[in-house]
Order: structure tokens, then sequence, then C-alpha cells
């Protein structure tokens, strides 16, 4: 049964592993869905801020 | 990244079960045959590790011939996701052979052992495309230097396969897919089925979530450099 035990932390080793490499995966995921949402907010309020400058300039 | 999600939970949850059914089910191997019956049951684990690496690498072939090709940035996309899944899965490889070789051999690595040997070199192949990749910038010259040594190092794949048939040193030789119909148990063979269909799920579930990764990092960028302009 000893080798068993052996057996089985080298198992849940392995699978901690995979779930720290699953994890790792579906955070950068998110992280980059964050920062593509806070760059489209910067854009478009930058679009707002511009456009009336623009009618406020033009002849 | 839902579908992706998907596919990663059921061969997540397929290799839990069968890491359970190879402790707890599997049936016992000869005490005369094996220096160590127990470690013997890392097989169900090493084989289909072995089989997604297979499969990784296979996409990194693939990926990168389409983008030395066609230029395509989808195969560029499966040129990462490939090396990143045949890094993973070489390591879980690597480390489930040493773990079994230290109980059954007395030593974790046999250097004069062809199988090994190739496929350590392709799992150093992988740590070389990930870690090098991700040290450069992003661009053709990278892409097309990466792309070749994903090309050219998938020689070591085919070498792997038949190392055992023509040279058998130290690692056991194929056990099934033989001639002779293989020398393993039903149960054994079901349970060795199951682990394979699960890794297989498994890592096309992170290629899937890795190619999605890469479109992402790729539109981040066009967007970073609009913001740039804009603000």
């Amino acid at each position: 049964m000893e080798g068993m035990g052996y057996l089985a932390v080298a198992y849940f080793g392995m699978l901690v592993a995979i779930s720290l490499w699953t994890y790792t995966v579906v955070r950068r995921s998110q992280r980059l869905e964050e920062r593509m949402a806070a760059l489209e907010s910067v854009n478009a309020s930058a679009a707002t801020d511009v456009a009336p400058n623009d009618e406020a300039t033009a002849p | 990244m839902k579908s992706a999600g998907v596919v990663l939970f059921a061969g997540f949850a397929g290799i839990t079960t069968s890491m359970l059914l190879a402790l707890l089910w599997a049936p016992s191997v000869s005490i005369d045959a094996f220096e160590s019956p127990a470690a013997q049951r890392i097989f169900y684990w090493h084989v289909p590790a072995a089989w997604a690496a297979f499969i990784a690498f296979g996409a990194l072939f693939i990926g990168s011939a389409g983008w030395l090709f066609k230029r395509s940035e989808r195969m560029w996309r499966l040129h990462v996701a490939g090396s990143e899944a045949g890094l993973a899965t070489g390591l879980m490889t690597v480390w489930s052979g040493c773990v079994w070789g230290a109980a059954e051999w007395g030593t974790p690595w046999d250097w004069t052992d062809v199988r090994l040997n190739t496929f350590g070199l392709l799992t150093l192949l992988a740590i070389y495309v990930v870690l090098g990749r991700n040290s450069q910038p992003d661009g053709v010259e990278t892409r097309d230097t990466f792309a070749a040594f994903g090309l050219y190092g998938f020689v070591l794949v085919p070498l792997t396969y038949i190392a055992t048939r023509i040279w058998t040193i130290r690692h056991p030789g194929p056990v099934v897919g033989t001639d002779d119909g293989g020398s393993i148990n039903g149960d054994m063979g079901l349970v060795l089925l199951f682990s394979a269909v699960s890794f297989t799920v498994l890592i096309v579930g992170h290629m899937m979530a890795s190619m999605r990764l890469t479109l992402l990092e790729q539109k981040l960028q066009r967007l970073q450099a609009k913001t740039d302009r804009v603000v």
C-alpha cells in the first residue's frame, strides 16, 4: 500500500499542476477582456470629447 | 471562451475519473514481471499524456507550416497553441516517466535509451519555442524563426514513435496497436482508452482556449495602437 500512496501523491500533484495551468489560461483571458473593455471605453469617451470640439472649430 | 471552457471542463473531469479508475479499479499486474507493480499504474497517465503530446506537436507542425507557406493568422495561432500544449503535455509525460522509471528501473532517466532522449529533445524544443517566442517582439522574422523550429522539430515525433519498435533498450515496447493484438488485459485497455480520450479532450480544449487568447492579444494590440493615436 506504500507504493500506492506515493502513486496517489504523484497523480494528485499532476492534477494540481494541470489545474494551475488551466487557471492561468482562464485568468489571462479574463484580464485581456477587462483591458479590452477599458480601452474601448477610453476610445468611446475620447471620440465623444473630440466631436464637439470639431464642431466648434469648424468654419 | 465558453465552448473552450466546456471542452476543458469535460477533459478535466475525464482525467480526474481516469486517475480514480487507475488507482481503484484497474487490475494489478503480475508481481513477478514488475519490480514495482503499484508504480505501473502511472501508465494510465503516462501513455495518454504522451498521446496528447503527439497531438499537440502535430498541431504545432500544421500551424508552423500554415504560417510559413500561407501566412495565415489562424495557423499562427495554432502554432502558439500547439507549442504551449506540447510543452505542458511533454512535461507531464517526462515527469510521469521519471516517477515510473525511478520505481521500476531504480533510475529516473537512461541516457542510452533512444525513446527517452528523442522525447526529451521534443519537450526541450517546446520549451525553447514557448520561452523564445515570449521573449521576442511579435513580427514576421520572429514568427518565421519559431515556425521553422516547429516545422523541422516535428521529425522527432515519428522518430520517437518508432524508437521502441527498432531499438528496445530500457523503455518497454508497444502494448497496443501491435500485429499480435497487444499484450494488455481488457479492463486495463478500457481504462487506458478512457484516459486517452480524456487527455485528447483536455488538450483540444486547451488549444481552443490558447488560440482565443492569442486572438485577444492581437486585438488588444490593435486597440492599444488606435487608443495611442486618439488620446
